[in-house]
């Protein structure tokens, strides 16, 4: 870590740490506000320790362990006036380097109406956990794994043939190919919860519908700021809200994937955008009184430039499917409970017949326990299974944080 | 003969007269009697209520020293649509409330009910001063769902979520200050002022206040407003005299 790095990471702690001071009490409980409002900065959070995580079930790149992990948010909103606000988000994990997790331009055409275009590195669009990443929305302390485990596919670099790509199940965490970048990175998520991707997006609302559509430079696993490929990735929701409490979500999104460099490397120029990755989400979700309940599948196909044989069976498919509950116990206490799946399609290789990755299944219940309204206790334990690959096949880990926001 | 019918009159009057005597004195006697009775009544029944202290009233202002903004909403960056508007909660109204008041007679502990209600994402009122015993309706009255809770020491609940139409209610039991919220909507928030006796007022729009019907005697008034409190002022009040009182907090 530079010195620079440090410091800009003290400073947004210093901001969080400094709120208190203003407000003449120990912990700020709502956001801080300038200008009459116009300005308000926001902050969360979480500070996370659990159990090493030898399998890298829980690893959002090479270094970072969602068990292990202090994670700071800086969120703030400028309106100015009733049609725009510009809205951005400086995000560090484990003091590291300071990352622009969100900056864009909120337009409102007509102040009456409830349509919105965000420009710039916009909300995500697809699925409905990526808009509640933050450790207040999450009642557990992992990730649903659509959103967060890493498969050994890279944007930047491809692997020749099904063999190699077998020959990497389980890696996700680290992996290298032969095709494009051959330095070891981390693979992708179905869908990433950690960026937003950079585009325009418009959204527009009333009682009983949202629908959001947007044109981007990245794709849902692989969120950009500069365009590696030459194409654009167009994705949607819509959700309708037929009664209160329950939400029923459908999310689509296509883009090209693979980056020029590495499309080059395997099959030359000219085919930077045929290399894409489609997924397809629907969600459902249910409250009343102390229940929360939620369902989401995502299904995923990536096209890859396969160039030698064993040819590949394209697409190379990912389901995953997460049930979520909730119940509050007590006032301030509650219990949780979250089950994820991620399957794979089959390819054919020397190996023989095997889902292109290790299928891997977790279990996670826990308990949240609020010390004041916006300071929560979560203590977690979860089971992970994989189906294959080279690394530890299970995994019983347990975690507690301490998440704070205002 | 005209003189013996006199005589005869005059006789049979005095008959009469004498075998009425008896009976005039029974009433005269029941008459005095229960005239006794409502005079003995009167003096020792209804003593206690003309010997009964007359009460005063304690009136002034509250000047607000601070600037205290509506909370705003966290910054929805992780929402692609800006949020709805909102009614702003009104943070001008203060309570003002006797720091310690007689007990016995001026407690009242008899229950009844007040009105909280969710009302575009506003708690309204945002500020409600309750007597122990009171239960609060929290009416949900916006289309989509509320869920009321507070973590304050006074008193712990969670209405849980529930929608339009629907209301919960919580009784209050133990004076103290209870901090409200919603747990879908964070910057939704109000306070509840739970008092073991009456002698409290809500400010008005000018930040007028008065407390009625005080027992004279000598008290300590404090000024409340958003979490912050004026430092205590004593004040006498006096049989039937209203008493002065002027607040600042800072």
């Amino acid at each position: 870590m530079t010195v620079w790095r440090a410091v800009a990471s003290l400073a947004c702690l210093g901001i969080v740490l400094m709120a208190p001071a203003a407000h003449a009490q120990i912990l700020p409980s709502e956001p801080i506000a300038f200008g009459g409002g116009r300005v308000t900065i926001g902050a969360d959070v979480s500070a996370t320790y659990g159990s090493l995580d030898p399998g890298w079930f829980n690893y959002t790149d090479y270094e970072h362990s969602a068990l292990r992990m202090l994670r700071v948010d800086v969120s703030a909103a400028v309106n100015a006036g009733a049609h725009v606000a510009v809205l951005g988000e400086l995000r560090t994990e484990n003091l590291g380097a300071v990352r622009p997790y969100a900056l864009y331009a909120r337009i409102r055409p007509w102040a009456k109406r409830n349509v919105d275009v965000n420009i710039g590195r916009v909300p995500p669009t697809f699925g409905a956990f990526a808009r509640r990443t933050y450790a207040n929305d999450n009642p557990l302390i992992g990730y649903p794994l659509a959103y967060q485990y890493l498969t050994s596919l890279r944007p930047d670099a491809v692997p020749a043939s099904a063999q190699e790509l077998l020959d990497k199940r389980s890696q996700g965490w680290r992996v290298r190919y032969t095709l494009g970048d051959q330095a070891a990175d981390r693979g992708v998520p179905l869908v990433s919860a950690f960026r937003f991707d950079t585009g325009v997006q418009i959204h527009a609302e009333n009682d009983l519908v949202r629908a959001t559509a947007a044109v981007t430079t990245g794709t849902v696993a692989n969120p950009l700021f500069h365009d590696d490929n030459g194409g654009r990735q167009i994705a949607a929701r819509m959700e309708l809200r037929p009664v209160a409490g329950l939400i029923l979500g459908a999310s689509g999104a296509r883009g090209p994937f693979v980056g020029a460099t590495a499309a080059r490397g395997a099959v030359g120029d000219g085919h930077d955008r045929e290399f894409t990755q489609s997924a397809y989400g629907g969600d459902v979700e249910y409250s009343r009184g102390y229940y929360l309940l939620r369902y989401e599948t995502i299904v995923s196909d990536w096209r890859l430039p396969i160039v030698r044989p064993p040819v590949l069976d394209l697409p190379l498919r990912a389901v995953s499917t997460s049930v979520e509950g909730r119940y509050k116990i007590a006032p301030g206490v509650y219990a949780a409970a979250r089950v994820d799946h991620l399957g794979f399609s089959e390819i054919t290789a020397a190996q023989g017949t095997l889902p292109w990755e290790a299928p891997v299944t977790r279990v996670e219940v826990g308990s949240g326990f609020s010390i004041q309204h916006n300071l929560l206790l979560k203590l977690s334990v979860q089971r992970n299974i994989r189906d294959g690959g080279r690394l530890t096949p299970r995994d019983t880990l347990f975690a507690g944080q301490l998440a704070f926001w205002f | 003969m005209e003189i013996h019918t006199r005589m005869t009159q005059r006789t049979q009057r005095t008959r009469r007269a004498e075998r009425g005597a008896p009976v005039q004195s029974v009433i005269v006697f029941l008459i005095s009697f229960v005239s006794f009775v409502s005079f003995v009544s009167f003096v020792f029944v209804a003593q206690p209520t003309l010997q009964a202290p007359r009460t005063g009233s304690i009136r002034g202002r509250v000047e607000l020293r601070r600037v205290v903004s509506p909370p705003e909403r966290r910054p929805s960056v992780a929402d692609p649509g800006a949020p709805a508007g909102r009614d702003l909660p009104d943070l001008r109204r203060s309570i003002v409330y006797l720091e310690s008041a007689p007990r016995g007679a001026f407690e009242t502990n008899e229950g009844g009910r007040a009105v909280m209600d969710q009302r575009n994402e506003t708690f309204v009122p945002h500020v409600l001063a309750i007597t122990t015993g009171m239960t609060v309706d929290f009416p949900n009255s916006d289309k989509f769902y509320h869920n009321v809770f507070s973590l304050s020491k006074t008193q712990r609940f969670d209405l849980g979520r529930y929608a339009a139409g629907r209301s919960q209610s919580v009784r209050f039991d133990r004076p103290g200050i209870v901090r409200v919220f919603c747990d879908i909507h964070s910057h939704m928030n109000a306070f509840i002022l739970v008092f073991s006796h009456p002698f409290y007022a809500l400010t008005d729009d000018e930040g007028r206040y008065r407390i009625e019907r005080v027992p004279p005697g000598t008290y300590n008034v404090v000024a409340w407003n958003e979490g912050a409190s004026s430092d205590p002022k004593s004040v006498t009040v006096h049989d039937g005299s209203i008493a002065e009182l002027d607040f600042s907090v800072r």
